[in-house]
């Protein structure tokens, strides 16, 4: 995920500076902030607070709207699109840390509504800011996959920064208890050490699996702490939502085609396709032939395995069947394959027939009569053709 | 069994022909000859003889073998000369053709007497027929125009007509389309239809010639009808139905002029007759035939009286020569006329140019 949207972005920055993209009305501009400047745009300031981290490229950013609509600190992560007041589809504004210099600067990118007019940097007057003697504790909470898929596993990253000039003490995180679309597999709760000096910062991780799709909220974290003078202070994450697709299976469809009926003592052909319509791959494919009633018709190669069929992809083969006796048979072809965990089954027949033997002399019986009064209608034609 | 050869030539005879043809096969459908079999009473040859070779294709009950053209000729335009000049170059083809089919004891040419080339061919092939045939008979059965068809097909009827009993032939019967002309409304259907009464007439005729039955008519006793009067006649034709089976009235219903292919008046103006019926047994009531056939005698010198026995409501054939022909001597009468006429208009047309050029006779071109 994080993935593609740096490859999007880098493309994106090759191409052009300056988004051209007019459809949905949203444009954006780089700035290189140091600590403490800000970006004006209509009533919106975003305000580089601090470089948290340089390897770990978190940023602290503040977002406030004039009016007190918005005044929300967060920590970003490099590369990582944030949005404020609904991000700039909607209306507000998304900010994308898109470089990070050193402990002091780094670049942003604010995409916002072209309508809003444009952006303005505003530099810190020297001094009037900075980290004071005071610890200010930043958390953040992280999916490391917001549309994982029911049945795959998504690691959760709990991050504590002191962005303050103090030491921070007694830290506590109060994670949710486990949701219920989740399972908890290892490493809850998060251990996070219970002081840090300003500028240090810690992380937990731990691992849940999704069991039941839907959208899930995603609550915030809390940290409490203290300062030196045992005052307690409490700082909260962004809550997020989390899309839980549902559990990616593989689903074979299985065709049977035969070439027609099969007269008595002959051979005859049937084509079988597999194709996976799932999600996900088909493993250790299985078929298995019953032919009802049984004796009457041979069938060569109907039975069949393959290692694994991808989604979307599709398999086929062609058995021979030989008619022994006439009349009509089923075949019923039951195809077993895994997704990983379970087995699967499925079941495709078709019904072919083997034909009489034709005795030959009751077509001439018809025959013979049809070309003699053909050749008559002939001979008389010829007769009065002049 | 008697041997018969029927010629149809000319488009009028072909077509004819063509009529007997389809009622050899039972007359009922166009398709009778893919499924069905030709039942002439006797040994019966067709031939189909025509300059115009269109006219031949048309043709559709007769096989192709039968249908004999006479080449280098694309109808004669009624012109007699021409046709008769036509005869003579092919005079060898034609008869071979017709010899090749072996030897004949009755021949019947059927043609127009208006047309070009059946009216000339015919008395040409008639004195033919006679020269190398040595015991035939043979009676022309002659078409007479529609009136008003024009002056050349009158003028070629009156001289046909005449050759045609100039030569050598056991006679004439007559079939006219004008008198039969109220048959159907368009010439097609007219056509068809006067078609098809002489087929069924001259193939019923055939039957009864040949048939071996007692008290019936011959070959001889046809030939002596046909030298009465004359020697030119025609037919009458009637066919009783479940209705009304009765013999009597078939046999008068034959002699009304609906049913007879000439205009006469058969009671007075017969010369000669002949009287044939067929029929089941029951229907034949001899007391009944006897007294109708002593009224048509009393006014005919003499009827021949034939009785076929056959499953049947009676079917009742007259044939007889005419004592008198009034209509044929209006033919005349109007064909002169429509000569003369066409001999003023031509002089006329003639001097009329001659005037025109006589405003020119002593001058010169002058550029
Ligand atoms: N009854 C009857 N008369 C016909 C038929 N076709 C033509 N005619 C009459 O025959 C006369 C014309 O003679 P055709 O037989 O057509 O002439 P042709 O002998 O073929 O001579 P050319 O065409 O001049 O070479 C006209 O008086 C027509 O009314 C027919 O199918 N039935
Ligand atoms: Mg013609």
């Amino acid at each position: 995920m994080r993935l593609t949207y740096l490859m999007v972005l880098i493309v994106v920055i090759l191409t052009s500076s300056q988004a051209k993209d007019s459809n949905n009305e949203v444009t954006f501009s780089d700035f290189t902030l140091y600590t403490g400047d800000s970006v004006e745009i209509a009533s919106y300031t975003i305000q580089l607070v601090e470089v948290q981290s340089v390897r770990d490229g978190i940023v602290v950013i503040r977002a406030t709207k004039s009016g007190g609509a918005l005044d929300e600190q967060r920590a970003l992560l490099q590369n990582n699109a944030n949005s404020f007041d609904g991000g700039s589809e909607n209306g507000g504004l998304t900010v994308t840390i898109t470089d990070i210099f050193d402990d002091q600067s780094a670049k942003v990118r604010v995409e916002y509504p072209k309508d809003m007019g444009i952006p303005r940097k505003q530099t810190a007057e020297s001094g009037s800011k900075g980290p004071g003697s005071q610890p200010v504790l930043a958390v953040e909470k992280s999916f490391d996959n917001d549309n994982p898929s029911v049945g795959s596993e998504v690691k959760v990253t709990v991050m504590v920064k002191n962005i303050g000039g103090g030491l921070a003490e007694d830290i506590v995180v109060d994670d949710q208890p486990p949701l219920a679309n989740f399972v908890y597999i290892a490493g809850y709760p998060p251990k996070i050490k219970s002081q840090l000096d300003p500028g240090e910062s810690d992380s937990a991780i731990y691992v849940i699996d999704a069991v039941k799709e839907g959208t899930v909220k995603v609550p915030p974290i809390e940290v409490r702490y203290s300062d030196s003078k045992k005052n307690t202070k409490s700082n909260e994450s962004a809550p997020f939502n989390v899309v839980i697709a549902p559990k990616s299976m593989p689903d074979l469809d299985i065709k049977l085609n035969p070439s027609g009926s099969i007269p008595l003592g002959q051979a005859g052909r049937l084509n079988v396709s597999l194709y996976n319509s799932g999600k996900a791959t088909a493993y250790k494919v299985e078929i298995k032939s019953e032919i009802e009633p049984s004796g009457g018709l041979d069938a060569t190669d109907l039975d069949k395995s393959y290692f694994e069929i991808d989604p979307g992809a599709m398999e086929s083969y062609s058995a021979e069947l030989t008619g022994r006796s006439s009349g009509e048979y089923t075949v019923n072809l039951k195809v077993s394959y895994q997704d990983g965990n379970d087995v699967l089954l499925k079941e495709g027949s078709t019904t072919i027939v083997v034909l009489e033997r034709e005795y030959k002399y009751l077509y001439y019986l018809l025959i013979l009569p049809l070309l003699a009064v053909s050749a008559w209608l002939i001979k008389r034609y010829k007769e009065y053709k002049y | 069994m008697l041997n018969v050869l029927m010629l149809g030539v000319g488009q009028c005879g072909n077509r004819i022909l063509d009529a007997i043809n389809k009622e050899a096969f039972g007359g009922a459908s166009r398709l009778s000859k893919y499924y069905s079999r030709q039942k002439f009473p006797s040994r019966v040859e067709t031939i189909a003889i025509n300059t115009a070779i269109n006219d031949l294709k048309e043709l559709r009950f007769t096989t192709a073998k039968d249908r004999l053209h006479v080449p280098n000729l694309h109808g004669v335009g009624a012109n007699r000369n021409v046709g008769k000049q036509g005869f003579w170059d092919n005079r060898e083809m034609i008869m071979e053709e017709i010899e090749k089919r072996g030897d004949f004891d009755v021949a019947f040419v059927m043609t127009s007497t208006s047309g070009g080339t059946g009216s000339s061919f015919s008395p040409l092939l008639i004195h033919e027929l006679k020269e190398r045939y040595k015991n035939i008979s043979v009676i022309p059965i002659a078409v007479l125009p529609f009136r008003e068809e024009g002056s050349i097909y009158l003028q070629n009827a009156a001289f046909s007509l005449r050759e045609l009993m100039e030569v050598d032939a056991e006679g004439l019967i007559l079939a006219d389309n004008q008198y039969l002309k109220r048959c159907s409304g368009d010439i097609a259907t007219a056509y068809d239809k006067i078609n098809t009464m002489i087929a069924q007439r001259t193939l019923f005729l055939i039957e009864s010639l040949d048939s071996e039955m007692l008290s019936v008519t011959d070959l001889g006793d046809f030939k002596t009808v046909m030298s009465g009067g004359l020697r030119m006649g025609t037919m009458g034709f009637s066919q009783a139905d479940r209705k009304n089976p009765s013999v009597k009235s078939a046999i008068q219903n034959s002699l009304k002029p609906g049913s007879l292919l000439y205009p006469a008046n058969v009671y007075d103006e017969a010369a000669r007759a002949m009287v044939i019926i067929q029929g089941s047994r029951e229907y034949l009531d001899v007391d009944e035939i006897t007294k109708e056939i002593e009224k048509l005698c009393a006014g005919a010198g003499h009827v021949f009286k034939g009785l076929v026995i056959k499953k049947g409501y009676p079917k009742v054939l007259t044939l007889f020569t005419l004592a008198s022909v009034p209509e044929i001597e209006t033919l005349y009468a109007q064909a002169a006329r429509a000569i003369h006429e066409e001999k003023d208009r031509k002089q006329r047309a003639k001097k009329q140019l001659s005037d025109a050029f006589a405003h020119i006779e002593d001058l010169e071109e002058i550029y």
